[in-house]
C-alpha cells in the first residue's frame, strides 16, 4: 500500500494532499488540470521534491520531511507511466520492457517479459521499434514496462488521454482486468469523469492543490456533493444563495441570491426542496443545464415550480446539441437544448425567454455546515484521512 | 504522378535550377581541377609516400585525435550543463562558447600568442614551471582544440536539449540510477546529434591553418600539419600538396557522407 501527505509550493497555489491506497486498490486523483494532481505523483515517485510531508511505499517510508528521510527515484520501486507513455525510441519492445531488469539474470527476465508480453496481448511485437506501434500497443508496452519490476506501487498520470474516446473504452477494461490480477495500489490522475467511475475504487477531488472530498466513485461524481465538487463535476450553473423561508409542508424552501441584483430588476428567487438549512444560512444551489426548459412565454399553468425570466445573451455550440445563456436578475444562466429547438424557437441573443424547472433539479450544497453535514465535512484537513 | 500535380510551377524553379547549375560548376571545378592534375602526375603513389606527406599526415592525425579527446572530455559536461541548466551567467557562457567560430582563425593565433607565449599574460609564470608551449605539438593541439571545441558543444548541447526529461524520470522509477540513465537513455538518444557535432569538429580540427601557424609555427615533423605542409609544398613540390590536397578532400567527403548517415537516425519525431 501507498499513503502519506505532502506539501509543495507551486506557482500559484500550494499543493496540500494526501492519499491512501491499499493493495490492489484504484485511488482516482479527479480534477481540473493544474489542479496538482500530477505534482502529487511526480512527489510519490520522487521526481519531485516536496517542502515538507511524509511518504510511504509499500510499507516502506521513502521520504519524511521533518525525519530528513529521503530515498533516490531508482530505490522507490514505483511504476510511473505518463500520457505520452515516453517508450525508449532507440530501444525495441522487448527492450523497453526489459529495461527496468537489467540486474537480473537473463533467463529470469526472458521469463517476465514473456509473461508480461502474454498478459497484454503483445506477443510477437518485441523486435518491433516503438514508433511502429499504434497508440493502443505502445500504451500496453508502457504499462508492461512499469509492471515489470514488480513495483510496490503504480502511479497512472492520465494514461488513456491521447487516445481516441472508442480505444480509450476498449483499452481501459484490459487495464482494469490487468490491475485486477496484480495485487498492486494503483494511483490513477485523471480528469475525465468517466474514466474515474470505470477504473476508481476510491475517488478524490483535488483543486488547487486542495483536496476537497474522496469516497466512493459513485457518491463523488454520480450525485454532486459539495459546492467546490458539484462545480467541478460539470454542473453548469452554481449559484451562491441564502435561505429565505422554509415551507416544511410543501417539502420546499426558498432561496435567493446573495448579491445585489442590477437596478430596476428583481432579486433571483428559487424554490427548492426543503433541507436541513435554516433560514439565513448560506448555500451554493446547483442545476444542470439538461434539466432547464426554455420556453417563449410564462407557463401559467404548470407544476414547475421556478420560472426565471431572462434575455439571451449567448449561444454557443455544444455538440450534440447548443448552451444557450440566459441573463435573468443579472445572473447568467445556462441551459442545454437541441439543434432543432434552437432552430423552431429562434433563438438567438437579444431574445427574450423563460427559463423552467422544478424544485427538485435543485441540489443544494452548504458553505456552512448544516445539521446533518456537520460530521463529514472539513475534508482536506489529512488528519482524518491518514487516521 | 500525382505529386507532380498537386502543385502549379512556380516561376522560382527555373532560376533555382541556373543558380544550382553555376554553383556546382563553381565548386565542382575547383574539386574535378585536384583530382585531375592528381591524376595527371606520373608520381603520384611517389608524393603520397614522401616523407613530408607522411609527416604531416601522422602529426595531423595525431594531434587532432588528441584534440577531439580534449574536447569530448571538456565539452560534453559543459553542453549537458548548457542544455539543461538555468542557473545566471551560463546565457553568457553560451554565447562566449561560439566565439571561435566567428574569430578569425589568426586572431585566435595571436590571442593564445598573448595568453601562453613568452611575453603572454601567463607566458612567464609557464615558463617559470619549465613549460614552453609555443611552437610545440602541444599549441597544435591547442590551436585546434580552440577552434574545433564550439562545433561538439553546440550540437551536444541541441542533442541533449532534444532528449525528453520524461525519459530520464521514467527510467529511474524503473530502478536505474541516474548515473546509468545517463549511459543508457541520455546518451543513445543524443548520440546521432552529438556524433555529427565530433565529425564536424574534427573537420575543422584537421583543417585548421591561421592559428596553428601564428601560435604553433610551421616546423616539419612538430608542428607542420597537412594544411600547412601543403603551403609549404606548393612553393617546391606541387606533386606532394596535389596528393595531400586529394587525400584531405577525399577525408572531407567521408565526413560528409557520415554526416548524412548520422542526419537520418534522429530519434525525435519517430517516438
Amino acid at each position: 500500500m501507498t499513503a502519506g501527505w505532502v506539501r509543495c509550493e507551486l506557482t500559484n497555489f500550494t499543493l496540500e494532499t494526501e492519499w491512501e491506497a491499499g493493495p490492489g486498490e484504484v485511488l482516482v486523483l479527479y480534477g481540473p488540470s493544474g489542479a496538482g494532481k500530477t505534482t502529487t505523483l511526480r512527489a510519490i515517485a520522487g521526481l519531485v521534491r516536496p517542502r515538507e510531508g511524509h511518504i510511504e511505499v509499500g510499507g516502506r517510508e521513502v521520504y519524511d520531511g521533518g525525519a530528513k528521510v529521503w530515498v533516490a527515484p531508482h530505490q522507490r520501486n514505483v511504476g510511473y507511466l505518463t500520457q505520452q507513455y515516453n517508450l525508449f525510441p532507440h530501444l525495441t519492445v522487448g527492450g523497453n520492457i526489459r529495461y527496468g531488469l537489467s540486474r537480473q539474470a537473463a533467463p529470469e527476465q526472458r521469463a517476465r517479459v514473456e509473461s508480461l508480453v502474454g498478459a497484454l496481448q503483445l506477443e510477437g511485437m518485441e523486435g518491433r521499434r516503438t514508433w511502429e506501434l499504434s497508440g493502443g500497443q505502445q500504451q500496453r508496452v508502457a504499462l508492461a514496462r512499469a509492471l515489470a519490476t514488480n513495483p510496490a506501487a503504480l502511479l497512472l498520470d492520465e494514461p488513456f488521454s491521447s487516445l481516441d474516446a472508442e480505444l480509450r473504452r476498449a483499452i481501459r477494461g484490459e487495464i482494469r482486468a490487468i490491475l485486477a490480477q496484480t495485487n498492486i495500489p494503483v494511483i490513477l490522475v485523471t480528469h475525465d469523469r468517466e474514466e474515474a467511475l470505470a477504473l476508481g475504487d476510491t475517488v478524490q477531488v483535488i483543486d488547487e492543490g486542495k483536496t476537497l472530498d474522496r469516497g466512493e466513485p459513485l457518491r463523488m461524481l454520480g450525485q454532486p456533493g459539495q459546492g467546490r465538487v458539484a462545480r467541478l463535476v460539470g454542473v453548469e450553473n452554481v449559484l451562491p444563495m441564502r435561505v429565505e423561508d422554509r415551507y416544511p409542508q410543501d417539502g420546499t424552501m426558498v432561496c435567493a441570491m446573495r448579491d445585489e441584483p442590477p437596478p430596476g430588476q428583481p432579486r433571483l428567487r428559487l424554490e427548492v426542496p426543503l433541507s436541513d438549512f435554516e433560514i439565513g444560512s448560506r448555500l451554493r444551489v446547483g442545476i444542470r443545464a439538461s434539466d432547464v426548459i426554455l420556453a417563449g412565454e410564462q407557463l401559467v399553468s404548470s407544476s414547475a415550480r421556478n420560472q426565471l425570466a431572462g434575455r439571451v445573451t449567448g449561444v454557443e455550440m455544444r455538440p450534440p446539441g447548443y448552451e444557450v445563456t440566459l441573463e435573468c436578475s443579472g445572473v447568467p444562466f445556462r441551459c442545454h437544448i437541441t439543434g432543432r429547438s434552437l432552430t423552431e424557437m429562434a433563438i438567438r441573443p437579444g431574445l427574450e425567454l423563460w427559463a423552467v424547472f422544478k424544485a427538485s433539479s435543485c441540489f443544494m450544497v452548504g458553505e456552512e455546515p448544516a445539521v446533518g453535514d456537520r460530521e463529514r465535512d472539513s475534508p482536506g484537513t489529512g488528519d482524518q484521512i491518514l487516521g | 504522378m500525382l505529386r507532380n500535380l498537386t502543385r502549379t510551377a512556380s516561376p522560382w524553379v527555373p532560376a533555382g535550377w541556373a543558380a544550382t547549375v553555376v554553383y556546382l560548376v563553381f565548386i565542382g571545378l575547383p574539386v574535378l581541377g585536384i583530382l585531375v592534375r592528381a591524376a595527371q602526375q606520373s608520381d603520384f603513389a611517389a608524393s603520397l609516400t614522401s616523407s613530408l606527406t607522411v609527416q604531416a599526415l601522422q602529426l595531423s592525425l595525431v594531434t587532432s585525435t588528441i584534440s577531439m579527446g580534449v574536447v569530448v572530455v571538456l565539452g560534453t559536461p559543459l553542453a549537458l550543463l548548457l542544455a539543461r541548466s538555468n542557473a545566471t551567467g551560463l546565457k553568457a557562457v553560451d554565447v562566449l562558447v561560439e566565439l571561435p567560430i566567428v574569430l578569425p582563425p589568426v586572431v585566435a593565433g595571436v590571442a593564445m600568442l598573448m595568453a601562453f607565449g613568452r611575453q603572454g599574460l601567463i607566458g612567464p609564470a609557464l615558463t617559470g614551471l619549465g613549460i614552453n608551449l609555443p611552437f610545440t605539438t602541444v599549441a597544435v593541439v591547442f590551436a585546434q582544440v580552440f577552434v574545433a571545441a564550439p562545433f561538439y558543444i553546440r550540437a551536444a548541447k541541441l542533442g541533449f536539449q532534444s532528449v525528453g526529461r520524461e525519459y530520464e524520470d521514467i527510467s529511474q522509477t524503473l530502478g536505474v540510477s541516474p548515473w546509468a540513465t545517463f549511459w543508457r537513455v541520455t546518451m543513445p538518444l543524443a548520440a546521432p546529434s552529438i556524433l555529427g557535432g565530433l565529425a564536424l569538429a574534427w573537420a575543422r580540427a584537421i583543417s585548421e591553418f591561421g592559428a596553428t601557424i601564428m601560435f604553433a609555427g610551421n616546423l616539419t615533423g612538430r608542428t607542420q600539419t597537412m594544411p600547412l605542409a601543403i603551403l609549404t609544398a606548393m612553393e617546391t613540390d606541387t606533386g606532394s600538396a596535389l596528393a595531400m590536397s586529394a587525400l584531405l578532400l577525399a577525408g572531407s567527403l567521408a565526413v560528409l557522407i557520415a554526416l548524412g548517415i548520422l542526419g537520418r537516425r534522429r530519434w525525435e519525431g519517430r517516438s
